[in-house]
């Protein structure tokens, strides 16, 4: 009886969520036509005005249209949740509710092209064409004259990354156990600190190192620490999430079988645990590194210290010489690391 | 020995897998539990020594309840209860050494155990162990390159190292060959005899049944519904643990 109560619920909720998915889908093509295709496109308005009534009419346009429709083959959102029975021999494509997706698509490409403004006059302008080649040969033709400076500088940038990754691996491994849903779902309050550690590392990981880097730089001072900061801080809550999601997958089988010879807690984490997820570990933790590496350079354009600054300094004067060598040394750092990193991760299999 | 009453398991998803089994197990005695996949066996082990909670009734282990028990106390007691499983269960990528020795873990700091220490005294057991159970020479070899009777063997000398006054195997012989089964058996026998220790065994094949059994109880969706001799175990009986489409199959 529960379960035939609560499988009505639940096509309740799902007839809920298609139509809002129709009326929104309705509405962002009404939104898209009007902006873009009827503004832009066909009266080309220089400067066209934004209004909320704009959005706001076309989602009660949506709303209108999907009510129409949602009682049609054309409902989208009833085919995507399963409300449309489809044959196993007839593909899901062909049906008639496809075709409001197939438009979604192309008016979504239209509207890229549009708004990241793809012109292949400018592609080919004369002038273009002329700076580019100038850029060019300088880049090929890189200043050996300032080397010693750049490697200094690479060198820099590959330490702060590796300390970075360092710093971050015994946080990250002690964190990766808390934020590991079948070692924390024992009781509420462990399930409690699971949860709010996953909160606090999705905020931090959706924070991008750029970003990082320029808080620190203002906190620690322009430099490399303020970029070895900022690698860190991104370190801990990645790693810590890949070396928790290892944990979730690991067999239960060892672990059961610890337990069952009365030892403590930590002794079942450490011998039924922890040689379960030594290699992938390591694994992770190399390219974690190798990450590092590739993203202190990026960083060092804000701030960071290392090559990155280096390169933003010689991109400000303009002088395509030098940076065409720093982009060689930038491209020989990344390949090594790369390579490197695969061959370890390769031998630890 | 051990004396379970009226044992309930109802499962958070609302499955029911143990309906009231009441059944004593005298000490030095080779229980076989019997009963198709599903029928509440490995739960009913598991409730033994707490890896699941019971949610009702009473199993008394040397006149103490255990469903009570927790902490060091449930730890103590799950130290007197050895366990061996279908997949062996063994620490990956450790060696025979490092596994059997972990038998002992409820016996030494936790400190000491990471660190790796252990008392040469200890040591010592472990090899009588593995050398009781026929993998001597193979101490430093990795466990999990073993053949699975030799890893199911570990288990079994895992198991000796915790001194168990009772020995659970759920399945021990399920994913292994025929040869190999009777191998592994004969071991517990071993263990059973001259150690005495007291064996509750899942099995499916009534042929092990019958040759290694003292006494057999069976399950049938979570209720016990036979408790008697291996040889008593009649076509009827077959057919209603079973069901009627069963076919016995043996191994030799």
């Amino acid at each position: 009886m529960q379960k035939i109560i609560k499988r009505k619920a639940n096509k309740q909720v799902q007839i809920i969520k298609a139509f809002i998915l129709d009326a929104l889908s309705w509405a962002y093509i009404a939104l898209v036509s009007y902006k873009i295709i009827y503004e832009k496109i066909i009266i080309d308005v220089r400067y066209p005005e934004f209004a909320w009534k704009q959005p706001i009419y076309s989602l009660y346009f949506g709303i209108a249209v999907s009510i129409i429709f949602f009682f049609t083959n054309f409902s989208l959102g009833k085919g995507l949740f399963g409300l449309i029975k489809i044959d196993e021999n007839d593909s899901a494509t062909s049906k008639p509710f496809a075709f409001l997706g197939y438009l979604l698509i192309a008016l979504t490409f239209l509207t890229g092209f549009y708004v990241s403004q793809v012109s292949i006059k400018e592609f080919f302008s004369a002038n273009g064409l002329e700076g580019a080649k100038r850029i060019f040969t300088a880049l090929i033709h890189p200043n050996w004259g300032i080397f010693e400076q750049g490697l200094f500088a690479a060198i820099e940038t590959i330490y702060m990354a590796f300390i970075a990754t360092a710093i971050a691996i015994p946080i990250a491994f002690i964190l990766g156990f808390f934020a590991a849903r079948n070692l924390m779902s024992g009781n509420k309050f462990a399930f409690f600190c699971y949860s709010a550690l996953r909160a606090v590392l999705n905020i931090s990981r959706s924070i991008e190192p750029l970003v990082w880097a320029i808080i620190f730089s203002v906190w620690v001072g322009i430099g490399p620490f303020s970029g070895m900061l900022a690698l860190c801080l991104h370190s801990i809550a990645s790693l810590t999430k890949q070396y928790s999601e290892q944990i979730e997958s690991i067999n239960d089988g060892p672990v059961e079988a610890i337990t069952a010879t009365g030892a403590h807690p930590i002794q079942v984490v450490w011998f039924g645990v922890v040689p379960q997820i030594v290699l992938p570990y390591l694994s992770y933790t190399i390219y974690r590194w190798d990450i590092n590496v590739r993203m202190a350079t990026v960083i060092g354009l804000v701030g960071g210290g290392g090559i990155g600054n280096l390169l933003m300094q010689y991109q400000g004067q303009a002088r395509w010489s030098e940076v065409g060598l720093l982009v060689i040394l930038i491209a020989a750092i990344v390949w090594t690391m790369d390579w490197a990193s695969s061959v370890i991760r390769e031998a630890l299999k | 020995m051990l004396e379970i009453k009226n044992l309930e398991k109802v499962y958070p998803n609302g499955h029911h897998a143990l309906k009231d089994i009441s059944f004593s197990v005298p000490k030095g005695e080779f229980l076989v539990v019997i009963g198709l996949s599903g029928s509440g066996k490995s739960t009913m082990l598991r409730c033994i020594n707490r890896l699941h909670d019971p949610t009702g009734g009473e199993i008394l282990f040397n006149g103490v309840d255990s469903t009570k028990l927790k902490g060091s106390s449930l730890r103590k007691m799950r130290s007197e209860i050895g366990m061996i499983f279908q997949h062996f269960n063994l620490i990956p990528r450790k060696t025979v050494m490092a596994n059997v020795l972990s038998g002992n873990l409820s016996r030494t700091g936790v400190l000491k155990s990471i660190l790796g220490i252990y008392d040469p005294e200890v040591v010592e057991r472990a090899k009588k162990y593995i050398d009781i159970v026929g993998l001597k020479g193979k101490e430093k070899n990795r466990a999990d390159n073993l053949s699975g009777g030799q890893q199911q063997r570990v288990s079994i000398a895992r198991a000796l190292m915790q001194n168990p006054k009772i020995l659970l195997a759920d399945e021990p012989v399920a994913s292994l060959d025929p040869a190999t089964s009777h191998s592994v058996m004969q071991y517990l026998k071993k263990v059973n005899e001259e150690l005495g220790v007291t064996v509750i065994c899942n099995l499916h094949f009534l042929s092990l049944v019958r040759q290694y059994a003292h006494r057999v109880v069976a399950l049938k969706h979570g209720k016990l519904i036979y408790d008697g001799r291996p040889l008593e175990i009649s076509e009827e009986w077959f057919k209603t643990i079973y069901g009627e489409d069963a076919v016995e199959v043996t191994i030799n």
